[in-house]
């Protein structure tokens, strides 16, 4: 399924045009999760606010230092299901996703593990559109 | 655009001002607008709701109407959903918003939204599911909206 890029307001004036997927974590299908399709994240991660919306208990949970944006944020690993709709199916996968404190981005992000070794990606910046295929049926 | 508006209201004179409206509704996240709206501080809140916050009063005791004059009469503009229903007016006042320029006003916050329209928008994420919850709303997308480029670019360190 195609998506286009999705324009975000930066600053007072300024406009960037981001590919952005909507994610549903763990059911929560009232507030899907904007995520950045991010090619050079190693692992799929977000704001640990996101655990709290959704009642996931991180205790316990492997905890590291995780670098996004710039900035060292420490957070916790959970296997948690993440959902997509695409063509207007519902697609669900299990995925690890890093849920992390004091979150630097305005969106997770959907990096390699958990993401794109589930899907299969074709990105055109030209164009500002991007596809997604699951490897699984 | 009168400083201060005087108004009787369940057997009670009220006199309010500007910032008394704005006072009382950073106290409450706006309800889902359903027909009127009016915007304080950026937000758009059901007029009842302000008037409801402002006066004390249960929202049975007034009319959408009487909120309205209420609140145009202190200066703060007041729209009214269009209808989902009916014959296409091309004008353009009927054209659709402009979904980034809804966002720009919550920089920094966590929003949801739902068709370009700003449903909810809050310091943090747990507030905004829980007003979806709370309205039984549903969005389309959920994210803080970008402060700068840096934020919105998933970028790694240099």
């Amino acid at each position: 399924m195609s998506f286009r890029f999705r324009p975000m307001p930066i600053g007072p004036t300024g406009t960037l045009s981001r590919p952005l997927v909507d994610v549903i974590v763990e059911g929560l299908d009232a507030a899907p999760q904007a995520c950045l399709v991010d090619t050079g994240a190693t692992a799929v991660r977000m704001s640990a606010e996101i655990a709290e919306a959704v009642g996931l208990d991180l205790a316990g949970a492997p905890e590291d230092e995780v670098v996004a944006g710039g900035m060292r944020v420490r957070g916790r690993e959970a296997n948690v299901d993440l959902t997509i709709v695409l063509d207007g199916r519902p697609v669900t996968w299990a995925a690890p996703v890093w849920f992390c404190e004091d979150w630097p981005q305005a969106f997770g992000l959907l990096g390699l593990r958990g993401f794109l070794d589930v899907f299969d990606l074709t990105m055109s910046g030209c164009d500002e559109t991007f596809a997604l295929t699951p490897r699984f049926a | 655009m009168a400083a201060t508006s005087t108004f009787h209201m369940g057997g009670r004179q009220f006199a309010v001002t500007r910032a008394d409206v704005e006072r009382a509704a950073r106290s409450e996240l706006p309800a889902p607008v359903r027909d009127y709206y009016v915007v304080v501080r950026g937000r758009r809140y059901p007029p009842k709701q302000v008037l409801a916050l402002l006066t004390g009063l249960p929202r049975s005791r007034f009319t959408t109407h009487h909120a309205v004059r209420t609140l145009r009469r202190l200066g703060f503009p007041v729209g009214r959903k269009p209808r989902a229903a009916g014959p296409a007016r091309p004008s353009p006042a009927a054209s659709a918003p402009d979904p980034v320029a809804a966002l720009r006003a919550h920089a920094g916050q966590w929003v949801a939204v739902r068709a370009g329209d700003v449903l909810v928008a809050a310091a943090d994420a747990r507030t905004v599911v829980s007003w979806l919850s709370e309205h039984g709303q549903r969005a389309d997308s959920m994210f803080r909206v970008p402060l700068d480029a840096a934020q919105a670019s998933g970028i790694a360190p240099r």
